[in-house]
């Protein structure tokens, strides 16, 4: 396994309470593997991923519990020079917001560049090469001229691949990219996407993709890992997913997309509103909302199941909802 | 189809560029909406699609009378709104309303969900005596799905979703006739998604609402709407009832459009044709000749540059009254279907 | 996102990464729409929450705000009831003393006119205090009715008054206060608090007019606007109560340097003159008779610095209270 994250425990300390962000959540992703992390907003999807990266804001953030095994090495034993090198050579992440992620004061070809500088000792000369390069393999019209191009002289989408190129830069095992399309418009969206797949294939990169958007998910993803209120309630390959999903709030979330290729009457929708991370229901969090809940669901917290050798679902009834 | 209730003709409105502080000269000029014609039928529903930038929300807010339009008219039940202004104004607002994106920048933090709601009697007292408004903020509230307890308390309280219904809430207030929704539900969670766009939904037959739903999403779209309009660059591409536009799309762009959605379903990963469109859209401070999807297009041919292509019926299709008969402005219009069609799925039924 | 939800930014606990307010909620509605428990955010005992409350909760609890207030108050106090602590009269003085160091009901001595210090010292304090509050108001009122109306009418009118601001910028205040006040005979607080007025308006007028921006360009500007709100409405009820904290911050912090200019245009001998009262006026008496009295000139230099000190980091608390990105 190139990255094999275990029982991660992550919370935040607020005005109203601890906030229980992360709750015990393991994924796993092998070279040229695409694992797809959906959930809603305050699902933890993105702060799980922080802490793998290791960019999680401490405080107000603390991881309380858990191992991330990066090539077998706990990441979360090193020092902070360590880590700090292993991020942007071996892992590196995708951000949702492009424009705030770049410095808007350097031109892309030096930010660009700079990494080669800092990490791999070149020459400024070699490395504005090496970024032309790299803006051309993100496909980047007239890469040698926009080089000299400040961040905010790019278009959303073209400003997305740069930081597919900055990430791609130092060939990275592992890729983590959180929303990386959700702020672009489908045409754009759509260029992004497949420009990601095609290079994941070809430098064989696990990739984690953090997403809300049933739809990405499965255009790209291998597996997928549906989180909800900081854990994960459903794992499995994402054609068996679809097909018939195990745990009552990934069906639910199937069932309340609207669909291109027809037009439904009424969308079925989850009733209530994902938890008060501050106040996570007892037993399974997700059983105010269920249409399934039963007594042991108020009381027993369920474990992640196994469904299949390939397949968990953290629902004491996931047999029923596999039988549809 | 019933009588239209309201009509937009050749409707325009260009920002101009402006350099210099006090004496300003004109150096150019955004055309956000360049001349764009729809009618809308009482209790329809008339949903616009298109990307950023296409000029979807600056045609919401020229309909709310938010900004003047550069040229052209907007007739609400036989009347140009366009050229009123103060009291007769005023008059023709309470009948158009609006529906916001962001529901946490659409609510005035320091005032009271009560406040909120009752502002718009506030401004049309003729709307509702003073002693009943209370009482019709609370039914309001129950309307929209929330406990009328809520009336004393401040938006930060609620979610995303509940906030949204606070300001369908105020959108209802003085009973309109046209809701006009900017992308309602695009800032929300897929959960509360649904339930908003069912409110919205039921709300309409139960107030004979007609909507103009502006969204980037496709999807969504198509669920509520029962016309579509596909804009690009200030102008509108393709029109027609929804099954025109989504199986039977003649605008390379609406196919391409289509074909781009990331369909919740991996099996289609494999046959599924994708138009992947290569480059950004123009600025609309600089508006391609002719064609103003050329530049993007697979098929752009000479006659695209100098020829601006009418959106009418294409030739192809006019004899034949099939579904890929409704007006598209293209001079290549061709059907070509990129929705694969309706499988049967296992998951296509909810839960219980 | 957390930028532009400034209000929300006090839940967003993971900033950019958990995009945005973490929708925190006890449970809404559903297919049968109804919403059966309480909205989010009310914290166990249901209180409803607002910006000025939460920032008050900060307050209470902030050691800064604490000390400054109270010595704020204790200067309001003396300021208007200064025979309260001081028996004496500031104005009888006994040259036979002059310079003496302290002694029995004269704990701070006497200064080159044999004028009792502590009397001195505590009378002074309503100079003070009553030119830094009313040149504050002055400054406050003017500055954001013509910074806001500029920032939300724009246009020509936004166009001139930058510019004319900037002009009132590059105005040296005590070059400028040299100049105009030292044609002026009245010798009361007026002219001192008119001048302050007039060169202290252009910063609260940028700062008004920005914080006005701001909220003009949110959507319940907007929604206002569609509902057919007429300007003074949107002005008043809409933006001015979302814009007005950066004006309340910078003008307390204002009033602290109001407090010192005024000592300093005293100082200067074109502010106060005696015989009015003002820690100014005293210092600069002081001074030349540092070696042989320095206490005529600590006292009123240090009632002088604590005040100054109490007011901005009054400013510095309410700042950082209303301040949500802070949280």
């Amino acid at each position: 396994m190139l990255l094999d994250a275990r029982d991660l425990h992550v919370e935040f300390h607020t005005r109203d309470g601890i906030a229980h962000a992360v709750n015990g959540v393991g994924y796993a992703v092998d070279a040229g593997q695409t694992l797809a992390v959906l959930g809603e907003s305050g699902s933890g999807k993105s702060v799980t991923a922080q802490a793998v990266m290791g960019i999680l804001d401490t405080p107000p953030g603390r991881i309380t519990q858990g191992r991330i095994l990066f090539r077998g090495r706990d990441l979360l034993t090193l020092k902070g020079e360590e880590r700090r090198r292993i991020r942007g050579t071996e892992m590196a992440m995708i951000f949702q917001d492009a424009l705030s992620a770049l410095n808007p004061v350097m031109t892309v070809g030096d930010q660009l560049g700079e990494m080669f500088v800092v990490h791999r000792g070149m020459s400024r000369k070699d490395a504005r090469a090496r970024a032309v390069e790299l803006m051309e393999r993100v496909r980047i019209p007239a890469a040698a001229q926009r080089v000299r191009d400040y961040p905010h002289q790019f278009s959303g989408g073209m400003r997305q691949r740069i930081m597919i190129a900055m990430a791609l830069a130092l060939e990275p095992a592992l890729i983590i990219a959180d929303e990386p399309t959700t702020a672009l418009d489908v045409t754009v969206q759509a260029q992004v996407m497949d420009l990601l797949a095609d290079l994941q294939r070809e430098y064989r990169m696990g990739l984690i993709l953090i997403t809300h958007d049933l739809g990405v998910v499965a255009d790209v993803a291998d597996r997928i890992a549906v989180m909800y209120a900081g854990r994960i309630v459903e794992t499995a390959p994402v054609h068996d997913l679809y097909k018939a999903p195990a745990h009552p709030y990934t069906r639910g979330l199937l069932d309340s997309i609207p669909r291109l290729d027809h037009k439904g009457r009424q969308l079925y929708a989850i009733k209530g509103l994902p938890p008060n991370l501050t106040h996570i229901p007892p037993g399974c969090s997700f059983h105010p909302r269920c249409p399934m809940a039963r007594d042991v669901c108020r009381t027993d917290e369920p474990p992640l199941y196994e469904v299949s050798e390939t397949r968990g679902s953290a629902c004491h009834f996931w047999r029923e909802c596999l039988d549809g | 189809m019933a009588e239209p209730i309201l009509e937009v003709s050749g409707l325009v409105k260009h920002y101009p560029l402006t350099r210099g502080v006090l004496f300003k000269k004109q150096i150019g000029a955004v055309k956000a909406v360049d001349g764009v014609d729809f009618t809308l039928a009482q209790g329809e529903t008339l949903g616009i699609v298109g990307e950023s930038g296409c000029g979807k929300s600056t045609v919401a807010r020229l309909l709310c009378g938010l900004e003047r339009p550069t040229a052209g008219t907007i007739t609400f039940k036989g009347e140009d709104i366009t050229r009123l202004s103060g009291k007769a104004l005023k008059a023709v607002r309470r009948n158009i309303q609006m529906v916001f994106q962001d529901p946490y920048t659409s609510l005035n933090p320091r005032m009271t969900v009560g406040d909120i709601i009752g502002e718009p009697y506030d401004i049309h007292p003729e709307a509702a005596p003073k002693g009943d408004r209370r009482r019709r903020v609370q039914e309001l509230l129950d309307v929209v799905g929330l406990d009328p307890e809520y009336i004393n308390r401040y938006p930060h309280q609620f979610s995303g979703g509940q906030r949204q219904r606070i300001g369908i809430a105020r959108g209802l207030a003085l009973r309109p006739e046209i809701i006009v929704a900017d992308e309602p539900v695009s800032a929300l969670d897929v959960s509360i998604q649904a339930q908003v766009v069912n409110l919205l939904a039921r709300l309409q037959t139960e107030f004979d609402l007609s909507y103009l739903f502006i969204a980037h999403d496709l999807s969504i779209v198509r669920h509520i709407s029962d016309r579509v309009a596909v804009m690009y660059l200030g102008r509108i591409v393709e029109t027609g009832r929804d099954s025109e536009i989504y199986d039977h799309p003649t605008h390379p762009y609406t196919q391409a459009l289509l074909s781009a959605v990331p369909v919740p379903d991996p099996d289609a990963r494999e046959h599924r044709e994708r138009i992947i469109l290569t480059g950004d859209v123009p600025s609309p401070a600089d508006i391609p000749s002719g064609c103003r999807f050329r530049t993007r297009c697979w098929k752009a041919q000479e006659r695209c540059v100098v020829e601006v292509p009418a959106l009418a019926v294409p030739a192809a299709f006019r004899d034949a009254a099939g579904p890929a008969a409704h007006p598209s402005a293209c001079h290549f219009a061709e059907e070509k279907q990129v929705v694969p069609p309706e499988e049967s799925r296992l998951n296509g039924n909810g839960p219980g | 996102m957390p930028e532009q939800q400034p209000y929300e930014a006090g839940r967003a606990i993971a900033g950019t990464g958990m995009g945005g307010a973490m929708d925190l909620a006890a449970s809404e509605a559903t297919t049968l729409e109804r919403t059966p428990g309480g909205p989010e955010g009310t914290g166990p005992a249901g209180k409803p929450r607002s910006l000025w409350s939460d920032a008050w909760r900060d307050l209470r609890r902030d050691p800064v705000f604490l000390v400054s207030a109270l010595v704020i108050l204790f200067l309001v106090f003396i300021s208007v009831r200064p025979s309260a602590i001081a028996s004496g009269n500031p104005l009888t003085c006994d040259l036979a003393r002059a310079q003496d160091g302290s002694a029995p009901g004269h704990p701070f001595g006497y200064d080159g006119q044999g004028c009792d210090v502590y009397t001195r010292t505590v009378y002074g304090a309503r100079t003070s205090v009553t030119v830094g509050v009313l040149a504050t108001l002055g400054v406050s009122v003017f500055g954001s009715v013509l910074g806001g109306l500029a920032g939300y009418f724009g246009g020509l009118w936004d166009a001139v008054l930058s510019r004319i601001t900037d002009i009132f910028f590059a105005i040296p205040v005590v070059l400028g206060g040299l100049v105009l006040l030292s044609v002026v005979t009245s010798n009361t607080v007026w002219p001192v608090i008119g001048f302050m007025v007039l060169l202290g308006w252009p910063q609260i007028s940028r700062i008004a007019r920005g914080s006005v921006i701001t909220a003009k360009q949110n959507d319940y500007v907007q929604a206002a606007r569609a509902l057919g709100a007429s300007d003074p409405r949107i002005l008043l009820r809409h933006i001015a109560p979302n814009a007005v904290a950066p004006v309340i911050v910078v003008a307390t912090i204002a009033l602290g340097t109001y407090i010192a200019l005024e000592a300093t245009l005293s100082y200067l001998g074109v502010g106060l003159k005696p015989p009015s009262v003002s820690w100014g006026i005293d210092i600069s008496a002081a001074s030349p008779y540092i070696r042989n009295a320095p206490h005529a000139l600590l006292w009123p230099s240090g009632a002088l610095a604590v005040t100054v000190l109490a007011f901005i980091m009054l400013g510095d608390a309410v700042r950082d209270a209303l301040d949500p990105k802070l949280r």
